[in-house]
């Protein structure tokens, strides 16, 4: 298997005046190609951030970022903003969670497609882009007409499929899926992914989903990252996990998650809220939430281990590789 | 699209009844009768005392009366002026020319310029330019055109004398051809900067912050995550869409721009409807002044309705609803 | 619910820049109102015989006009003029706006899309002229100025208190309200106007500014009062002068240039401190 994207101790924290609020500690994963990996959390946990970070399209200004992220060898987090775009796109894209927003409103489809094709091949033809771009309208299930429209004569699945369809123009080795389907109703929701799944076995694809939703990885993904105040708690493959979630947080997750067809999608199962970024406390961050937490948990924060089974997991109860089951 | 045209041109049509009403109710309820309000105090006629009171049907219902005024004033009757004895649109038609040259130029200007300056102002918001051109903004929002036209003379006329303070031509000098234009041109100056500088502040303010708010737009992220030039999203992407707010303010701010010009032509002698305004006030003229606040008020709501419709047709959200 | 401590609204005013301006500038304005008679160096209405004198000559501050008047004296007491012009006729056009937008938002249906369209038709006439022709017609009473500016400006007013009603009418205090039985008066008076009025508040301000232009473009065309100093007639008198004694003109409208601005910073700050989402956590 060949390595895609590696990261290595990704700091990203909010600079304020003289403020300093981590949004991600210590990130580090690596996806191979063909993967798809699930990154999930609760809204505030810095899954987005991340994703954000990842594309350098975070307010410069006001972010710091440390740490490496290693995408063919190239660290992403090091490159100017040319060498940035040059990669974008053709090299990694994003389908963002508001579709009805995420097009410009007074412009048709085509013409936007145009433009965004011709970043990277400047003299393409208009008909060399329809055609490639309705290929890709018929890979997402949407007719051809779709292209002659403007944004708002479509319904949100609609617009969600099409900006599925834009991100693969130029058939980037990675796409970032944030909370692309979030905002849509479940059954549309539902199919989109299976025919995301479907689509991946047309075209090789590697893929991140940014999503707070462990119904979404379980259905679209083969790994998944769960993240919690910034941190990630386990990592490891979907079968390993949901059959035997270890950390936690992950059990929590997993026992509150809402199936496809289920109404309830909130988290609230477990009982507490995120703690506060700004003042962080020396243990672990999900211990004041942690039905199993210790006196060590408060005190010392767990340094993240590999398991037998490939996972990573970042809790006192697995320290070693002994398991407390 | 149909629909949206249909229903804005029965807003204007009614709009144009409402005008009429209103005038028709304060003829009726000005102090004294209403024939002596229309042909003047001095005039004692019996035979013009007669033909209004026929013209208008005052023997007549109210609501028949006012029937008869709107179908005299359809066919383009909006009176006899007192003092000068001509019909009121004549006097009108014959002013109106020099009022729209002075009026368009500047808002046009106004809007050009201030719209640049408040994309200029947004691309760094907090700057140096940003904040000069946002005080100076709120002052000149804050000036009534007609002083800051005294003043303008008081700079370029007396004191620097490099341009002329009243008139639209020097008539002494008998200029033709480029010549005469060169002077109408070199007679505008004033009174074009004066009512620029007053209407610039509302454009720059709006396409300040339609750029500020389209900046922030989720769509945005999208362009500059595909690695397009920060240059060609902000000329394509952003520029369309911010433009948008700028072409309703040009419509809304047509009766102020109709205020101003009006008030300004005053200070520069220009002879325009504002001093028919003004001389009809003088001399209570009262058929002339209801005569041009209809006209005023007409083409205030026909510019209006134009605007709506070019709106609808940039805005294709708007054309299908 | 709503407790307002001197400390919080000070607090509040001090926290946003163009209020705190706004509000330092009315105060200092009100003061000159109240204070005029101390302040100036001589009787307004007075004619004297320095006629037509410039910048500091025989004591006249900012000089004097064609009949001898001070014109630093005529300033201050203009300041009487135009806060009363702007209070009264902005009252009027607030209350008459919440009264008819709170019935259109509130009430809904065919009354409501009586009074939107009212509200268009009345948003697309140049007031300026209906104005000038009334007062033309009836008066040029300050009196009847006030009142004219008020009738004529309510519309914009309207617009906001009925978008306000429109959406207080969905929240569920609302909705209990009438479910416990309250008229409709009652609910429009007790819930609808007191919880949506802030907006127009805002505008009222702004309103102010606008009266205030008004009332010198009418000064200026000389449909003004003839019997209280204002800073549009000054200019008005001024203008025949412009070139031999430009000071008449010239401070009175750099006067208006600082009411009129005090004003719209007033409004702009209070829009900031006002906005919804505000006013949504004390609610």
């Amino acid at each position: 298997m060949e390595r895609l994207l590696t990261l290595e101790n990704v700091n990203v924290s909010y600079v304020n005046k003289d403020k300093k609020v981590y949004a991600v500690k210590n990130a580090g994963f690596s996806i191979n190609k063909g993967d798809s990996l699930g990154v999930v959390g609760e809204s505030g946990s810095g899954k987005s951030t991340l994703a954000m970070a990842l594309l350098r399209l975070h307010d410069e200004s006001r972010t710091e970022i440390t740490g490496k992220a290693l995408f063919e060898g190239k660290n992403l987090l090091e490159l100017t903003q040319e060498e940035m775009n040059a990669l974008r796109w053709k090299d990694i894209s994003v389908v963002f969670q508001k579709a009805m927003n995420s097009l410009s409103p007074v412009h048709r489809i085509s013409e936007q497609v145009e433009d965004i094709y011709r970043v990277h091949e400047p003299h393409a033809s208009k008909k060399e882009i329809e055609e490639r771009m309705i290929y890709l309208l018929k890979l997402v299930n949407l007719p051809e007409r779709v292209y002659r429209l403007y944004p708002h004569e479509m319904s949100g699945g609609m617009l969600q499929r099409t900006a599925i369809a834009v991100s693969l123009l130029h058939s980037p080795k990675l796409i970032i899926f944030d909370e692309a389907t979030t905002a849509l109703d479940v059954v549309t929701q539902g199919q989109i992914l299976e025919e995301v799944v479907q689509m991946e076995q047309e075209i090789s694809m590697t893929r991140i989903m940014i999503t707070h939703d462990m119904s979404v990885v379980a259905a679209s993904c083969n790994k998944v990252a769960v993240m919690y105040a910034g941190e990630f708690m386990e990592i490891g493959y979907v079968k390993d996990i949901f059959k035997n979630p270890m950390h936690p947080y992950t059990k929590g997750l997993l026992n509150s998650f809402p199936s496809l067809k289920g109404e309830n999608e909130t988290l609230h199962a477990i009982p507490g809220f995120l703690p506060d970024l700004s003042k962080p406390e020396p243990g672990c961050v999900f211990a004041s939430r942690c039905p199993q937490a210790s006196e060590r948990c408060r005190r010392e924060k767990p340094a993240c281990q590999e398991l037998k089974d490939g996972r990573q997991i970042a809790c006192w109860l697995y320290q070693g590789g002994e398991t407390h089951e | 699209m149909k629909r949206f045209i249909f229903r804005r041109v029965l807003t204007g049509i009614l709009t144009i009844i409402i005008v009429f009403a209103l005038n028709f109710v304060i003829i009726k309820m000005a102090p004294g009768d209403p024939i002596t309000t229309l042909m003047g105090k001095e005039n004692s006629s019996p035979e013009m005392r007669q033909a209004l009171e026929e013209k208008y049907g005052l023997d007549k219902p109210l609501p028949l009366q006012f029937f008869s005024y709107l179908k005299t004033a359809a066919t383009g009757d909006l009176g006899i002026s007192i003092i000068y004895n001509r019909p009121v649109s004549e006097m009108i038609s014959e002013k109106v020319g020099a009022t729209v040259l002075l009026g368009l130029t500047s808002a046009i200007l106004a809007a050009v310029i201030g719209t640049f300056m408040g994309i200029v102002a947004a691309r760094r918001e907090g700057g140096a330019f940003d904040a000069v051109s946002s005080g100076v903004s709120y002052a000149f929002n804050s000036m009534p055109a007609f002083w800051l036209g005294l003043m303008l003379i008081i700079l370029f006329s007396s004191m620097l004398g490099w341009f002329p303070s009243f008139g639209m031509t020097d008539t002494r000098a008998g200029f033709t051809g480029a010549a005469y234009v060169l002077d109408v041109l070199k007679h505008m100056f004033l009174p074009v900067l004066t009512l620029t500088l007053v209407l610039l502040p509302q454009y720059f303010r709006i396409a300040k912050s339609s750029v500020l708010q389209t900046k922030n737009e989720e769509f945005i992220m999208t362009f500059k995550a595909t690695g397009m030039s920060k240059k060609k999203i902000f000329n394509k992407y952003i520029f369309r869409n911010a433009i948008l707010p700028t072409i309703t303010i040009f419509g809304i701010s047509m009766a102020y721009l109709i205020t101003g010009v009006t008030l300004i032509e005053i200070v520069f002698a220009w002879p325009g409807m504002g001093r028919l305004v003004m001389t009809a006030i003088t001399q209570r003229d009262y058929p002339t002044l209801m005569g041009i606040y209809l006209i005023m008020s007409i083409s205030v709501a026909v510019v209006m309705l134009i605007v709506d419709i070019v709106y609808a047709l940039l805005d294709p959200r708007i054309r299908y609803e | 619910m709503k407790k307002l401590s001197i400390k919080k609204i000070w607090k509040t005013i001090t926290g946003d820049r163009q209020l705190l301006a706004g509000t330092i500038g009315l105060a200092l304005l009100l003061l000159l109102a109240v204070a005029a008679a101390a302040v100036a160096t001589e009787n307004p209405y007075h004619y004297g015989k320095d006629m037509l004198v410039g910048l500091g000559e025989n004591g006249h501050i900012l000089g004097t006009n064609h009949m001898g008047q001070d014109i630093y004296s005529m300033i201050i007491y203009g300041i009487r003029t135009s806060l009363k012009v702007a209070v009264i006729s902005a009252l009027i056009s607030g209350a008459l706006g919440v009264f008819i937008g709170g019935i259109g938002g509130f009430f809904g249906g065919k009354v409501d899309t009586f009074i939107s369209e009212l509200i268009n038709v009345f948003m697309m006439l140049p007031s300026f002229f209906l104005i000038l022709l009334i007062i033309a017609m009836f008066g040029n009473s300050i009196t009847n100025v006030m009142i004219v500016i008020g009738i004529t400006t309510w519309p914009s007013n309207a617009k906001l208190m009925r978008a306000q009603a429109l959406s207080l009418r969905e929240r569920t205090f609302v909705k209990s309200a009438v479910a416990m039985g309250e008229t409709k008066r009652q609910i429009l008076f007790k819930y609808i106007i007191p919880n949506g009025i802030f907006p127009v508040i805002a505008n009222t301000t702004m309103g102010m500014s606008n009266a205030i232009l008004t009332e010198a473009g009418l000064s200026f065309l000389g449909l003004g009062d003839p019997g209280i100093i204002s800073w549009g007639q000054m200019i008005y008198t001024g203008k025949q002068y412009i070139t031999s004694a430009w000071w008449i003109s010239a401070f009175a409208g750099a006067a208006i240039v600082v009411t009129v601005l005090v004003f719209y910073l007033l409004g702009d700050g209070l829009n900031h401190v006002l906005d919804p989402k505000y006013s949504r956590k004390r609610g």
